[in-house]
């Protein structure tokens, strides 16, 4: 293992190469901002950073599409998908942000068909669109066709497009890196919070060097484990897009891929930001049943219906005028109410199991376009759950699908703490996408509005942060930039050392021998082994066994704890306590096993291999502890809501309380939560009836 | 399960499964994994996953490839040592060095639980150090392609009871019914041998073993996790981005007044030359079976063609007589030789041979 190997400097660093980091990436390179320090011959750099590689970014699940009132197929109005948005998410939505969501989303969309995404097409060659859960007519009048589509794989021709005009514009990655500290100087006003670890020493430091950056506190670097080489790198820059994705593996059914695991919100509360609204998490219905595997929307939106046990269309009952089509969160909970009831029916792949499934039938739907516009879907099911849904219909259940809340920024991409009632940015760190809160999907999200939100104020960052890059390379003497680097470096490294330190704890391999020798007391042994095979590894071209050191395995042995039982156990905790519905004693019980069981585990762990390279195990634990910190905020934020709204649904608090909570939840991780007063600019909250 | 070489190994996860056995069943009836489906033959049975395992040695392979008395340093002289073609100078010296063994697990599994579900329960129940690629668990974002039975094919697409040896089949055949006459593994033990008959008096299905390694082709790192660089480099090499092909014929006239607001027209039937192009997922399947890329010949590779077949049948583009020329090239179709071993395993339906064969034949056609 060798030591911080790379002090490198980047105007700017976007952590998370989905959606909402590329489209950021692309709106910098691609501004005029860049465009003119080109031409002065100052090129800024910039460092896209994801811990997958580049491509495996979970926006390329998205299936069913992304919306824009275009009006290609029929009539439609940006304001009508204003009001939709406001609508769906319960009017805990600020305003002006949805406004810009709906006004700009044609732009939108039409930049993406610029970029390369094959949308599927009318016959007269326009962007096809299609009917989407809660968008409507006439201010709710009927359902109108707005989400562009392109077959049921829109994330996946999104995701592609953006990395490919990445690549056009030359932009940096670093891929299978993973951001461990956000360094960030929050300033005298937070001076609570910022007694962690090395960020106050660095502080301190900064101050011994006399250099004046404690007028404007903000972001001075990160730092990252390269997963490959397994090393830690300290990365010095003043501008931090976090862009990290959802956190939808806190739940153990989930349509979410392995990694979204809350990096990005847990780096924030950990360096003593807040998060918004983070108890707000949207349950897709349909889920395949027993995977939480996604069946996209558009399943309903060609014409599938859900079912109960006795095969009646129940949602005619719950939402008579959308039916299937109505908001996630409605469609969840009547499904979550039909199992309530005893209608619901067990997973056909465990017929005795819990009957916490309902039907979905999809036989209504011509088998030709089930081909042509659900090909993902249809494939899904016969892979997964063996069945043919032209003929046969199809077991689901609610999935944890998408985190409402996060990081809290401005409609200009900029995080901000909420405190003594104002919005307090910090300088340089921008957050973009599902991890942010912008607060457009309040109390639960529209389809089509995701992909839409992770672009459009993507960009929209993007363009704060040319802006930010443009006027420090502008304005700032090189000198004074050259000691304020200085005072960064020290910073980052200071966290960096820190984190090494971590590192080496959890493989062991700080106490065993010096570090470019982490691996040599079980190398006597191993080249022992790999003798005594050569032969057969000669003559089959396979070495067929080894061990690890035999110390290895007695420790193996005594530690069963790892990363990933404490991953599921933690999803099965927090099904319990919060997927769909919730309760006091039910939050306050998950709270307890976390703080006394799994938090005080996940300290404990350490890697059962000391091999740095393409460690999975030391990214699990880092990942787990996330979780662990987002799933406190999450609980206490959930905890702290007496009422029901959108699709957060308390039984002990039924309904809908304006006078006490229209109002953004922020909380930190201590547990302290602040409420924000919800932006209403154009509509006053009204009931939301589908 | 009698190769000396596994003793250990084999002793330790067959020890696992006798001394917990309710752990291992609760763990593989809840989650993700599948339960059985009645309709189809998926009841719990054992299968014994034999898994390549790689871990690099610590410090810059450089330095120790160069260090003399080092016991590795001969291996790399030994063609036959290599694991890859003799052919694969490229490979060879970009191997990076490290230990090489194989390792048995044995669990209790469904037949319709995925490779992937199998290796998330070893990591959980009995090996977390175990090293491999996986993300979104439904086949879309291209990271887990690895090696089954030496097909290559994503983990979260392969069934066990898919690549297994089906527990009614007849002893001695593997998956697809043919029988192995011999193995690489033919140190003395054939897979054959390993595969445990139902026990006495009770029906637990044996799905015998199921072999993965990494993809064949790439440079392993750790485990099943392959360097993919030189596959994601060659199709940027191809620019696989869009190029307008500027605004007069393809874009719609209705509102001429602001660019930016304006899509470019493309009608179904000219989306649909190239739709499926855009469906691949990088996955480096193609490229393993291709014995011409997989061989480490200089070729620019399937994946690669793929990509720029893509933009230039898309009509929107306005590079395509560049492109065209861009890949005739030696190392470009050139090097194919329409062998179509690339077709077939393509997760996502791409029939990748074919669409080679077209370019070769729209670039004569153009000359």
């Amino acid at each position: 293992m060798s030591e911080i190997t790379v002090n490198d400097k980047y105007d700017a660093v976007i952590v998370g190469a989905g959606a909402a980091g590329l489209s950021a990436a692309l709106a910098i390179s691609h501004s005029t901002q860049f465009e003119r320090l080109r031409e002065q011959g100052k090129e800024p750099r910039i460092l896209v950073l994801c811990k997958l590689q580049a491509l495996r970014s979970h926006t390329g699940s998205a299936e069913g599409g992304i919306a824009a009132s275009l009006g290609n197929v029929e009539h439609d109005d940006w304001h009508w998908h204003y009001y939709d948005t406001v609508k769906g998410g319960d009017w805990l939505v600020d305003q002006d942000a949805a406004r810009i969501l709906a006004e700009e989303a044609p732009r939108t969309v039409i930049s993406l068909e610029h970029d390369g995404v094959a949308f599927s097409r009318t016959q007269d060659g326009h962007i096809a669109q299609r009917k989407f859960g809660g968008h409507t007519a006439d201010f709710g009048r009927k359902p109108v066709r707005r989400a562009a589509y392109a077959a049921d794989r829109i994330g996946h021709q999104i995701l592609y497009a953006l990395w490919q005009q990445c690549v056009h514009a030359g932009i940096e990655f670093a891929e299978e890196w993973y951001v461990t500290d956000l360094v960030v100087e929050t300033g005298p006003a937070s001076l609570g919070t910022k007694i962690k670890n090395g960020i106050a020493n660095a502080a301190e430091d900064i101050a011994n060097h006399a250099v004046d950056v404690t007028d404007e506190p903000g972001v001075q670097g990160i730092v990252a484990l390269d997963t490959r080489s397994g090393t830690i790198h300290s990365i010095v820059t003043n501008n931090v897009l976090l862009a990290t994705g959802g956190a939808g593996r806190l739940f153990h059914t989930t349509s979410n891929s392995w990694d979204l695991t809350g990096d990005g919100m847990a780096l924030a509360l950990k360096a003593g930001l807040q998060l918004e609204d983070i108890e707000f998490m949207q349950f897709h219905p349909t889920g395949l049943g027993h995977t939480g595997i996604l069946l996209s929307e558009a399943a309903r939106g060609e014409g599938g219906v859900l079912r109960n046990a006795e095969g009646e269309a129940f949602m005619e009952r719950y939402a008579p005028e959308h039916r299937d089509l109505a908001a996630r969160d409605v469609v969840s909970r009547s499904i979550m109410a039909e199992i309530d009831a005893g209608r619901g029916i067990p997973d056909p792949l465990d017929p005795t199991g819990p009957k916490d499934c309902v039907w979905l039938d999809m036989t209504g739907i011509d088998a030709g376009r089930m081909n042509t516009a659900l090909p993902q879907v249809f494939e899904t099911i016969r892979r997964y759950a063996g069945l043919d849904p032209t003929v046969q219909w199809i077991a689901v259940k609610p999935t944890a699908h998408y985190t409402m809340g996060g990081i809290p920024i401005t409609t200009e991409g900029h995080v901000y703490r909420w405190t003594k009632g104002q919005r307090k940015e910090v300088k340089g760190l921008y957050a973009a996408g599902e991890c942010s809160c912008v607060s457009v999907h309040g109390a639960n999200r529209l389809g089509g509005n995701s992909l839409l939100d992770a672009c459009l104020f993507g960009e929209r960052a993007g363009l704060s942060i040319a802006q930010a890059v443009f006027s420090r390379k502008n304005t700032t003497e090189s000198s004074d930039d050259e000691r304020l680097c200085e005072a960064n470096n020290l910073a980052c490294e200071r966290v960096a050392m820190k984190r090494l330190q971590d590192m080496k704890a959890l493989l062991r391999s700080d106490t065993v021998c010096t570090p470019s020798h982490a691996s040599s007391p079980s190398t006597t042994n191993s080249d022992a082994a790999q003798t005594d095979i050569s032969r057969a590894e000669i003559r089959t071209g396979a070495v067929t066994a080894s061990t690890d050191s035999t110390a290895d395995n007695a420790g193996h042995t005594e530690r069963e704890d790892n990363p990933y039982v404490l991953l599921q156990q933690l999803g099965t905790i927090m099904d319990e306590a919060l997927a769909v519905r919730c309760d006091g004693d039910g939050i306050q019980s998950a709270l307890d096993q976390i703080e006394n069981d799994l938090a005080p585990r996940s300290e404990d762990l350490i890697a059962h291999d000391s091999g740095a390279s393409f460690n999975q195990e030391l990214t699990a634990i880092w990942e787990l502890r996330n979780l662990i910190t987002m799933a406190k905020a999450m609980l206490n934020a959930s905890s702290s809501r007496h009422e029901s709204r959108g699709a957060f649904h308390r039984n002990d608090f039924t309904g809908r309380d304006d006078d006490g909570f229209l109002a953004h939840s922020m909380i930190d991780q201590n547990g302290s939560i602040s409420w924000q007063p919800v932006h209403i600019v154009d509509m006053p909250p009204k009931q939301r009836v589908y | 399960m009698s190769a000396e070489g596994i003793h250990i190994h084999t002793r330790q996860s067959q020890t696992r499964v006798e001394n917990e056995p309710a752990a291992l069943n609760k763990a593989s009836g809840t989650g993700t994994n599948s339960t059985p489906n009645p309709a189809e033959p998926t009841a719990a049975g054992l299968l014994t996953l034999r898994i390549s395992r790689f871990a690099p040695h610590t410090g810059a392979s450089q330095s120790q490839a160069q260090r003399s008395g080092s016991p590795f340093a001969t291996r790399r002289s030994n063609p036959f040592a290599s694991r890859r073609s003799p052919f694969a100078a490229r490979t060879s010296t970009n191997r990076i060095h490290g230990r090489h063994w194989t390792q048995e697990y044995s669990l209790r599994v469904h037949g319709n639980e995925t490779i992937l579900d199998c290796l998330l329960e070893i990591q959980r129940h009995i090996d977390p150090t175990l090293a491999f690629r996986h993300s979104c668990g439904h086949g879309i974002c291209g990271a887990d392609a690895v090696t089954i039975n030496g097909t290559a094919a994503l983990l979260c697409t392969s069934s066990v009871a898919e690549y297994a040896v089906h527990p009614t089949g007849k002893r001695g055949t593997d998956a697809s019914g043919f029988r192995r006459t011999a193995t690489e593994n033919d140190d003395g033990e054939t897979p054959q041998a390993n595969i445990r008959t139902p026990q006495d008096g009770c029906d637990i299905p044996d799905y015998g073993i199921i072999e993965i390694k990494p993809l064949a082709g790439f440079t392993v790192l750790r485990d099943l996790i392959v360097d993919t660089d030189r596959m994601m480099n060659q199709i940027r090499s191809l620019k696989p981005y869009l190029e307008s092909a500027g605004h007069e014929d393809h874009v719609d006239k209705r509102m001429g007044e602001e660019h930016d607001m304006v899509e470019h027209l493309q009608r179904p039937e000219e989306l649909e030359r190239y739709e499926r192009l855009t469906n691949c997922i990088s996955c480096g399947i193609c490229e393993a079976s291709c014995p011409v890329y997989s061989g480490g010949e200089a070729f620019v590779g399937p994946a690669a063609l793929i990509t720029a077949s893509r933009f230039i049948n898309d009509s929107r583009d306005g590079q395509s007589t560049q492109r065209l020329q861009s890949i005739q090239t030696n190392d470009g179709i050139n090097a194919c030789q329409s062998i179509r071993a690339c077709s077939r395993p393509c997760p996502q339906g791409i029939d990748v041979g074919e669409e080679i064969w077209r370019l070769v034949t729209e670039a004569n056609e153009r000359q």
